[in-house]
Parts: C-alpha cells; structure tokens; sequence
C-alpha cells in the first residue's frame, strides 16, 4: 500500500508539493485561529498578570516563588467564587531592577496588569509612565491612614498604587544560644561581650532603626525638612554616629555589607541576633525552626527603635486590556477588603494589612505583637519617609559615609558634620 | 513541572490584548506574506535570497506605522530582529562556505549555530513576558533526593550539549599538539582525539551531576542497579561501547587501518560508540561493523606493524621456454611498476607443471594495500607485454586427441607415431 503511494507520489510530484501546500495552508490557518481566538473550543484564559519586586534582602528563589505562591493561594481561592476561572501569573523582579523590565514589556504591550511593590517604587513607575495611577474612590480612601496615602500622593493629587500589605522589621534571634533577646541598645553590646555574636548590615535602610533608640530621628527629620538644627540635634545624631562606629569596635558585632549576606549567616547559625525584615521569616523558620525567635527591635535612651518598615502597594500596569484593566482594579479592591486583610495576616503571620480597620490579633502570636509594635515604632519616622524617597541620591552618599564610619575611615564626628551637611543640600 | 506548564499556558492571555494581537498577526501575515512570495517569484528580478530583506523592511515600516499611532512595537521589533537574525544565519552560512569544508560549515551551522540562536530567541521572547529568573527557579520535581529546577535542568542540558558537540576541536587540537611534542603516528593522533572526547564527555557528565547536585551515594547505587540492567536488556550495546574502548586502547582498530573483511581490504573510517565505519574501496561502500566483532572474531590486518603488504600475481608460460629466463623476465617486469617497492625485491618462482604451461607466481611488496588490485592490474598488463616483446608464449589449454587401439594390449602411444 505505501510503496504504491510512494510510486504515485513519484509519478506526480506535484502531488508532493500540493500536500506540502495544503499543509502550509493549514498552518497558517491554525496560526490565524490561534491568534484570533476564533476556534470554537478555544477560549483565552482569564489570567491576572502579576509582577512582584523583592526587595535586596530578598533572594528570588525557589522558597520566595513559594511564598509568593501561598500568599495568591490566600487570595485566589476567595477572588474566584466571585471572579471565576481567573487565573494568576506572577514574575518576580529585584525591585532595583523593575524599572527597565517594566519599560522593556511596556513597550511590546506585554506588561503585567498590577505590580506589587513598594510605595516608592510605584511613584517612580508613575513619574516614568511604566504603571498608571489609581483611581481612588473616597469609600476606598477611607480604609487607609491618611499618612500612608500621603506617601503614595503624586504631586497632582494622584495615587501611585493601593496600599495592601506592609512589611515589618523586627529583630530575629536564636533562642538556643540566646534565650533572652537584647531589648535595648546596651544590652545588645553586653550580649556580645557575653560572646553572643551580633549581625548588623551596613545598608542605611537597614540599620536605621538604631537612630530611633539613640534619639537621632528627630534631627534627621529636620536636617531633612531643611529646618536649622539645635546644639542638641546635632549632638543627637553625633552621639548615633558614636553608637555605630562604638558598634563596629566590638569583636562579636560584625557588620555586613548587605542585609542579604546576614540573613545567611544567621540562617547558618553563626550568629545569634540580627535585625530581620518579616519576609525572611519563612526562610528563618525553615533552616532553625523552633530556634528561632521574634522581637522588638531595642530600643535605648532615646526611645524605641525606628524601623523601616515597607508600605507593598498595588500599582496599575500600563499594557492591560479593558478586561484586563477590570479584573486588576476587582482584585486590588478585594485584597483591602477587612476579611482578605485579616486571612492575610493570619494565613502569612509575616505581614502586616494596610487597612487600618483590621485589629492585628496580637495576642495569638508573639511574632505579630513584635511586628504591630514595629509598626507602630515606624509612626516617629513617617514623615521622614515622606521627605525622602529611595531614589534621593543624597541617601547614596550617606550611605557611602556610614560605611566609611562603620570601617573606621572618619570619625563620628566628621561623619556627622558630613552627614548633616549632606542633608542639608537639596537634592 | 505541572506549573511550569500552566505558567506557559497563561501566556495565552495576552491574547487578549489588541497591541499584541496586532502586532503578532503583523508578523505572521509578513512572514507567511514573504514565504508565498519567494516561492511564486512574485517579484521577479528579486533573487530568492532577496525576499527576506523586502519582508523585513515592510516588518520595520509597519513598526515605523504603529510607533506613530503610539502603540506598542517591542514585540514586532523583536520578532523582525529575531528574523533578521535567523536570514544572517543563512547568510554567514554561505559566507563560511568560502573557507570551511562542506560538512564542517554544514555541522557548525546545524548543530551549534541554529540551536544556539533558537535557545537565545526563545529565552528572548520569554523575557517579554515573564521572568526568567522566576522560571529558572520553578521546581520540577525531586532526582535522588535531589530538587532539580528548570534552570538546573536547562544548564545541564546546554552543557551536555555544548560537551558533546563541541568537544570535537579542543580534543583535536590537544591531539595534534601532543602529536606534534611526541611524534606519535597519525592513527595514534586520530586515537588520542577520540579518547579525549570520551574523557571530556565523560568529565562533563560527571561536572553536570555534581552541579545539580546529585547525591553520590544514589548514583552509586544506581550504578549497581544498572550494572545488573545491562548484564539482561541492553548487553549488546555496552558490549559494543567497551569493545570500542578496548580496540582503541589495544590499537588494533584505529581509524586509518585497513582491514580484511569478507576478502575485501577496508580502511578504518571512525570507530564509534557503537560501531565501526569501515570504507570499502571496491564499490565505495561505508560499512557500519558492531565494534565486538572485531572484539571477539578474528581479523586480518595488514597495518598493525606495517602498512606494506605482499601481494603475487599468477601467470603460465609455455614448455619450451627455459624457466629461468622466465623468472628473470618476471622479476625484471615486477621492478619496472611504479607502485611495486623495490625493497623487498620482486620475487618470481615456479610453482608447477601445469597440463599446458608451467605455473609461475610473481610476488611484491607493495605500499599501500588499499592499493593491491590496481597494483595487480599494472603487474599484470607489463607481465603481457614483456611475454609478448620476449616472444614467451602463455599457451592455450590444448587436448590431444587419438582414436583407441581395441583390444588395448595392441594400442600403440602416440610418440611411436612420430
């Protein structure tokens, strides 16, 4: 039978080239169908592009592409019974690198419909047109702190993004080598006398917290709003300086370059404290289990902490489609929603709602009592955040200056003189 | 890998969008556009390789379209770089032509060029649209306890690959290198290079187990499992592997050897994983020998010390010549052959009396053994030539016959007719 095919086909080779035609013909058709979504069984699926910034102290991996997995989880399954067979697809970008890739999808009409980072990330997106503002109605408006929205404010009135979760810093301990945690900054330098080793990370962002327990914020805040420092304000962020290079003198307190490479050495077990964000709790949790314990960033004579705490916000992507659109702005809605919040809290127990009408059940966990209290630490420094925005270069400079401080290469007392005069210039 | 699929399914959505349903169909409209075209000689004057250029710049002229209409071209722009990319591809092709031999410019083109370019694309085109580092780190599953990623997988993959194809120049090169510092033949040269490929192959898997970290311990005891694998289902098959190893160890079997097979001399081509090449000269055959043959059943060789070979014509010459004038005619003969070696000289000998000539065998040294039958073909042709200016005869058969004498006691021998 074949042999008999074949010698037709070699009889006519034209019959050759017609069923290479048709098959041609076929492709293409195919291809059209595809493209247009016309074939009867064929329906495109209703998926939510998501992307997500990690922030530096988060490495994308297989462990954060599972957290993120179980946060959607918390959501997907309450947003399907009233949004059905929508589907969620996220990437994850390092949040210093979102922009260009936003730009690069942006432009072939393949940017994701809601980007989920932080609230200054997402007023850079709008500034560069990469993300759209979000239309905020008063009902919405109401559920946040008006500080929080202030934040997010464009300088039009617009919204950058709709706040949702915010991310803590808490301090992270092991409890087999360290039972009680250091609850001031003293402490914090006897335990390392005791040998306990400490590890703190050069980035500002990470370790300005001590600022607040030194008593150094509000200098900071009015050396930033361009009011004339005092004697006392001066000497108050002279006297944070001291702390840290003091800190960096002791032989157990060790400061790292990133707040990356501490998290790994805590994780490993060679250190016995550190200041932790609440998103690296699961990859804590995970390598020293029950060891490891939650708190209160110390404070000292200046006062509690001042951590830095990161508002996550849901920005608008530019490419969607009109269903596109619509299923972003239904689920942003949905996940500020009181019930949503609360899963949230309680299913990650790592962050924190952004509604201000949720209670934070803090008397269920001791994890959450540290990131409430984290969170209401961070008030003090509210404005400041408002005033400066990660992209301020001036925050680069200092950062170079807290390195050369920490290393020894100035003084404290140049480095405050440099610091002050740093932020003294605008931008 | 359940979600790597269903990340690749969710691509479809974009579908949804006009821009990029737009800009997709642009595309595919060129290209199918161009492809119809070239094929029907549309444009006539246009040579067949001219056609690509006139879709690409119709590609960019629509992309100059939707710019001004401030929509999204990213997409079509990288689709048409990506075409344009694949049409220099042809192009370096015929360009390469100029100085490398066909299979190696067809080899570099096929296997490492076009793969790499379709791995480069492919991953360009999923950067549009998600993260790579995200679809890198999605889990596929557990290999001896062992998480292996797609991005694991993907770096294996690739670098096995690149061992396997492009091992071949660095291991020849080492060779020739080698060759050159210790005046090794050319067949050990040829050796040498086929077992640095297995020892780089066989680094490189073992470098991709250690990068996916595999446990050791369950690979050794896979080993032993398949040990016992082997010894049932696929015996012949690393029979044949080790068979090659072996004969390229022992040397026996090396690619420019000629060997005999079925009386024919065939010359080693490249012994395999498997088999052996084998290069007939009588018809230009390539014969694929499973390497245990040669493993396990006798064969002749004649390149194993040396490659001369003695090779002997037979030849008759008539009764009344004087043998010994023949042999030296012979040997005389054999030493004005071009290809016949002067050292060790011709040898002619009376073998036997035949019914109607005398048998004379001239042996010599030749060569080159593929060489033996047209060598042969010469001898004979100058044997013929030096009989005929010599006026030796190579006689006919020839019968007597005579009647019978009945009874036979009164039959008289023909002779005492004479």
């Amino acid at each position: 039978m074949m042999s008999a095919l074949h010698a037709a086909m070699a009889k006519h080779p034209e019959s050759r080239s017609t069923h290479k035609r048709r098959r041609f013909v076929f492709l293409s058709a195919a291809c059209a169908l595809g493209l247009t979504g016309c074939a009867g069984g064929f329906a495109i699926p209703n998926v939510l592009y998501l992307a997500i910034g990690a922030n530096s102290d988060q490495t994308i991996d297989a462990e954060l592409i599972e957290g993120i997995n179980n946060l959607l989880k918390l959501l997907e399954s309450g947003f399907r019974q009233i949004y059905p067979s929508t589907r969620f697809q996220f990437a994850a970008y390092p949040e210093t690198g979102i922009k260009p890739a936003m730009a690069r999808r942006n432009r072939a009409g393949l940017g994701p419909d809601l980007l989920l980072i932080n609230g200054d990330t997402a007023k850079q997106l709008v500034n560069a047109g990469l993300v759209d503002p979000f239309p905020l109605t008063p009902a919405l408006a109401n559920l946040f702190n008006p500080g929080d929205l202030g934040r997010l404010r464009l300088p039009d009135g617009d919204l950058a993004g709709l706040p949702v979760i915010i991310h803590s810093q808490v301090a992270c301990f092991n409890r087999k080598r360290l039972p009680t945690p250091p609850s001031t900054l003293q402490e914090l330098l006897d335990a390392s006398a005791k040998g306990h080793n400490i590890g703190l990370s050069v980035e500002l962002s990470t370790l300005f917290w001590t600022a607040g327990s030194v008593g150094a914020t509000d200098a900071w805040l009015r050396v930033v709003q361009g009011k004339r420092l005092s004697r006392e304000n001066v000497n108050s962020i002279k006297n944070w300086t001291a702390w840290l290079q003091d800190a960096s003198d002791q032989q157990r307190i060790t400061f790292y370059s990133n707040q990356a490479s501490a998290l790994t050495e805590f994780s490993n077990g060679r250190l016995d404290w550190i200041s932790c964000s609440s998103t690296n709790l699961p990859r804590l949790r995970k390598s020293l289990g029950a060891s490891l314990g939650v708190s209160n960033l110390p404070s000292g004579p200046g006062g509690s902490a001042s951590p830095v705490n990161r508002l996550r916000v849901l920005a608008l992507g530019h490419s969607s489609s009109r269903q596109g659109r619509d299923r972003a702005l239904a689920f942003s809605r949905f996940s500020v929603n009181p019930l949503v919040q609360r899963s949230i809290t309680l299913g990650s127990q790592i962050l924190l709602p952004a509604n201000r009408f949720v209670k934070v059940p803090v008397q269920s966990s001791v994890t959450l009592q540290a990131m409430s209290d984290s969170q209401e630490a961070s008030l003090r420094t509210a404005e400041l955040a408002n005033l400066l925005h990660v992209d301020d270069p001036r925050l680069d400079r200092a950062q170079n200056l807290i390195t050369q401080l920490v290393f020894g290469e100035i003084s404290p007392q140049g480095a405050a003189t440099a610091l002050i005069a740093l932020m003294e210039a605008k931008p | 890998m359940r979600q790597l699929l269903l990340e690749i399914f969710g691509w479809l959505g974009y579908l949804e969008r006009p821009a990029v349903v737009v800009q997709l169909s642009l595309v595919v409209a060129l290209m199918l556009g161009t492809r119809t075209a070239r094929r029907r000689r549309l444009l006539p004057p246009l040579p067949v390789a001219g056609y690509p250029p006139v879709g690409l710049g119709l590609l960019a002229l629509s992309a100059g379209l939707l710019g001004l209409l401030r929509q999204p071209t990213g997409l079509l722009l990288l689709l048409g770089g990506l075409w344009l990319g694949w049409y220099a591809l042809h192009l370096l092709h015929q360009l390469l032509r100029l100085w490398l031999p066909a299979q190696a410019n067809h080899q570099l083109e096929s296997r490492l060029l076009r793969p790499a370019y379709l791995v480069i694309a492919v991953m360009a085109l999923v950067s549009e649209v998600d993260s790579l580092n995200d679809l890198a780190v999605a889990p596929l599953g557990e290999l001896f306890g062992t998480q292996i990623s797609a991005g694991k997988l993907f770096q294996a993959a690739v670098v096995i690959y690149v061992v396997l194809v492009g091992c071949g120049p660095p291991a020849a090169g080492l060779a020739w290198l080698v060759q050159r510092a210790m005046g090794m033949s050319e067949w050990s040269r040829k050796a040498m290079e086929l077992m640095l490929r297995y020892a780089v192959v066989g680094l490189g898997l073992v470098a991709v187990a250690v990068h996916l970290g595999l446990n050791t311990t369950a690979l050794i005891a896979v080993a032993g499992g398949l040990s016992v694998g082997l010894g049932f289902g696929i015996k012949e098959v690393f029979s044949n592997f080790v068979s090659g190893l072996w004969l390229l160890f022992e040397g026996s079997v090396r690619p420019g050897e000629v060997l005999m097979l079925d009386g024919d001399p065939c010359e080693v081509r490249k012994l395999g994983l498997r088999a052996t090449l084998l290069w007939r000269d009588r018809d230009n055959a390539e014969l694929l020998v499973p390497n245990q043959t040669f493993f396990t059943e006798a064969a002749t060789t004649y390149t194993a010390s040396d490659r001369m070979r003695r090779s002997q014509v037979s030849v008759g010459a008539a009764y009344h010549h004087n043998p010994a004038d023949v042999i030296a005619l012979l040997e005389a003969t054999a030493r004005q052959v071009p290809r016949v070696l002067p050292d060790p000289a011709p040898k002619a000998l009376l073998l036997s009396y035949g019914d109607f000539a005398i048998n004379y065998a001239l042996r010599f040294w030749i060569a080159n053994p593929m060489d033996n039958v047209g060598i042969c073909s010469e001898v004979n042709q100058a044997i013929w030539h030096a009989f005929k200016d010599n006026n030796i005869e190579i006689p006919f058969p020839q019968q007597v016959e005579y009647s019978m004498v009945w009874p036979p006691e009164q039959h008289r021998p023909n002779t005492e007719h004479h």
